[in-house]
């Protein structure tokens, strides 16, 4: 039964053809949502670990860092590097704002940081910050070393470029000195809008809360809860459309097949080979739609403006659950393999 | 020594709520090595017999023994064997798998049985040659004639060396040249340790038959006179699904025609009365009979033959599907 359905498979090529391109579409669909997904998790996680710190100091009421702007002034910084379990203290100031460069406008996150202090980061093209207007920015700004841009009228020169940083759904991070920051946010007053700590402080100074960085990345994730809630179920409704293709196929093939089943039988085949056959020809077609998506999504990857971070796992589990989408879509064959009478085979054609 | 027994064969099923007969207590045997032609018309049960032969269809009544084993009888994996090793089956519309070769359509029977791939395609290609298509062996069958799919559906009905052979309407879908070359195979196969049926309502084949089984009787050639039947109140002249050779004319009292239904009930269709005429479509067309007849009250009918009724109302090969009083002498 293996063998003839089989050829059956590469008889019928042109019909399973086109359910392979179908449910392939179907299938690079699922792995680019899944990657979306996976991308607003992936870039909060980034950026709070690129800050390098163990916690975050903020005024009571404030959520968390990135999704709201608190003040606190840096003289407040003594006071928490004394608090038991830290080990070091120093400010940021994290603000939302617009880039122009020339006549484009990009969102992005400044984050300001004293020159060599907590918060610093060292690119991976080009060098860290070391002075006023100086930034390194994630390549998503579409700048390179040594060009300018302005924010809210103050100029800066691109020094350090990063890739991976961005937040919000493919905002980049920019990185300036915390003199700059403060100059946009608080007019050039001595405040910060956190104050992040090497080690978790076991207290908190009065009128200031402590978070944790797991509890900055829950609280940076808020916001998008309802997108990534709706990309995922998206994601979800493709495995639904995908085994609706597949299952189409099998049985259009089914009914075509009815007078081969009836000689089938009549030749001896069990009810169950024939829906072992019709089983197989579904999971060949979801197997080989899983190889062609996964190829369709890294050629579409880049097209997207959102960032696409397709986890391995994704990929690892695209397979699998090929096998099982082709298994449930041969279900709908199973009454029309099994109920077949072999007396059938003795029809006129 | 290959000996089939066919015995009291009955079938019946319901039909558009009508019971339907197509066999009704069929008997006969077919020995060793014969050629066995079931003759009959369209609608006559030839596929039906075929079917219980095969074992593909479980017969209401009645037996049918192959060397001794009794077929109806069989369930599951002896029937299983049963369709696998004893029975080869050629089809009427050939049947073969388009999506495989014709070797591939040899070999699918010996496959499916768990045969191994070697000797199950030694044994295609043999059989193939024997048919002489050798140079046909890696053809699908939309590139091969009629009379080649019908000799490779021969080859895969033979590839396991069965005991029994049918052959359903095996000239249907060929021209007269690919017949003679079917003909010719399928006289071949009946050998000793073989029996070959073919049902076929095809006159030509039975010159070649060793025994010829008429499903439906002909017509008589000796011409009997008619004869006067009374029956007593309720009592059936003929029922639904008989074969019947006569024509009854009413002369007095009624009697009623009926279908019974395949629920047991019956729908009523007409009273017969003194002058009126029933029975004439099922020995005209030599069909089973469409519905049965029973007296209403005391009935005296005279019979006829058809052709004698023939000869008495001329009129009806025109008025045969329509219902007129005979008419009388007065």
């Amino acid at each position: 039964m293996f063998a003839i359905t089989l050829r059956d498979l590469q008889f019928r090529s042109r019909q399973f053809l086109i359910a392979v391109l179908g449910a392939g579409l179907v299938f690079a669909m699922t792995l680019l949502l899944a990657g979306m997904a996976a991308s607003f998790y992936a870039e909060i996680n980034h950026t709070v670990r690129s800050v390098g710190v163990d916690a975050w100091v903020l005024p009571k009421g404030t959520t968390g860092p990135f999704t709201a702007v608190g003040s606190l002034p840096t003289s407040t910084v003594s006071a928490v590097s004394a608090l038991p379990g830290v080990r070091a203290a120093g400010p940021l100031a994290i603000t939302p704002e617009a880039a122009q460069d020339g006549t484009r406008y990009v969102r992005v996150t400044m984050i300001g940081a004293p020159v060599g202090g907590l918060g610093t980061l060292t690119p991976s093209r080009g060098r860290p910050v070391s002075a006023d207007g100086q930034a390194v920015v994630d390549s998503r700004l579409h700048v390179g070393i040594g060009h300018p841009f302005t924010v809210s009228g103050q100029s800066f020169t691109v020094v350090g470029l990063v890739s991976g940083h961005t937040l919000n759904g493919g905002s980049p991070d920019v990185w300036i000195t915390l003199h700059d920051a403060q100059q946009l946010l608080f007019g050039g007053r001595p405040l910060a809008t956190a104050i992040v700590t090497k080690g978790v402080p076991t207290a908190s100074p009065t009128g200031y809360e402590v978070l944790t960085s797991t509890a900055v990345r829950q609280d940076t994730l808020r916001p998008m809860q309802s997108a990534v809630q709706s990309v995922d179920n998206s994601r979800k409704f493709m495995w639904v459309v995908a085994a609706v293709i597949v299952a189409a196929l099998v049985y259009v093939s089914a009914l075509q097949r009815v007078r081969d089943f009836a000689v089938l039988k009549a030749m001896g085949a069990s009810s169950r080979s024939l829906f072992g056959g019709v089983a197989l020809q579904a999971v060949v077609v979801t197997l080989a739609a899983a190889l062609l998506g996964g190829l369709i999504a890294n050629l579409l990857k880049p097209l997207y403006p959102l960032p696409v971070a397709i986890p391995f796992s994704a990929f690892l589990l695209l397979p699998v659950s090929a096998v099982v989408v082709g298994i449930f879509a041969s279900l709908v064959a199973l009454r029309r393999a099994i109920s077949v009478d072999p007396a059938l085979a003795f029809g006129a054609a | 020594m290959t000996e089939l027994v066919v015995s009291d064969l009955t079938v019946e099923y319901g039909s558009g709520g009508y019971v339907v007969r197509p066999l009704n207590h069929l008997s006969f045997v077919a020995h060793d090595g014969e050629l066995v032609v079931l003759l009959g018309p369209s609608g006559c049960g030839k596929t039906t017999l075929l079917s219980c032969l095969a074992g593909l269809l479980t017969p209401t009544s009645g037996s049918i023994t192959l060397d001794g084993l009794e077929v109806c009888g069989l369930s599951g994996r002896a029937l299983a064997d049963y369709r696998r090793s004893a029975v080869g089956v050629v089809f009427q519309a050939f049947n073969l798998l388009p999506s495989l070769t014709a070797q591939g359509n040899v070999v699918a029977p010996l496959r499916l049985a768990g045969v191994r791939r070697r000797p199950a395609n030694a044994r295609a290609v043999e059989l193939l040659e024997r048919v002489g298509l050798a140079e046909r062996l890696d053809h699908r069958p939309r590139a091969l004639s009629g009379g080649q799919q019908q000799r490779v559906a021969i080859a895969r009905a033979l590839v396991h060396d069965p005991r029994l052979v049918l052959a359903d309407e095996p000239t249907a879908h060929l021209d007269h040249v690919q017949v003679e070359g079917v003909l010719r195979l399928i006289r071949e196969l009946a050998e000793p340790g073989r029996l070959v049926l073919v049902a076929t309502h095809d006159d030509r084949v039975t010159h070649l038959a060793d025994r010829v089984v008429e499903l439906v009787p002909q017509e008589d050639s000796v011409d009997r006179e008619p004869e006067l039947i009374r029956l007593e109140p309720g009592q059936v002249l003929f029922r639904q699904g008989d074969r019947g050779e006569l024509v009854y004319v009413v002369e007095d009292g009624k009697v009623e025609i009926y279908r019974e239904l395949a629920d047991g009930g019956e729908e009523p269709l007409r009273i017969m009365g003194p002058g009126d005429y029933f029975g004439e479509l099922g020995p005209t067309l030599r069909l089973p009979r469409s519905a049965s007849a029973r007296a209403d009250g005391a009935v005296s009918v005279t019979s006829y033959t058809l052709r004698r009724f023939r000869r008495e109302y001329p009129g009806l090969a025109r008025d045969v599907l329509v219902d007129r009083a005979v008419p009388t002498g007065d």
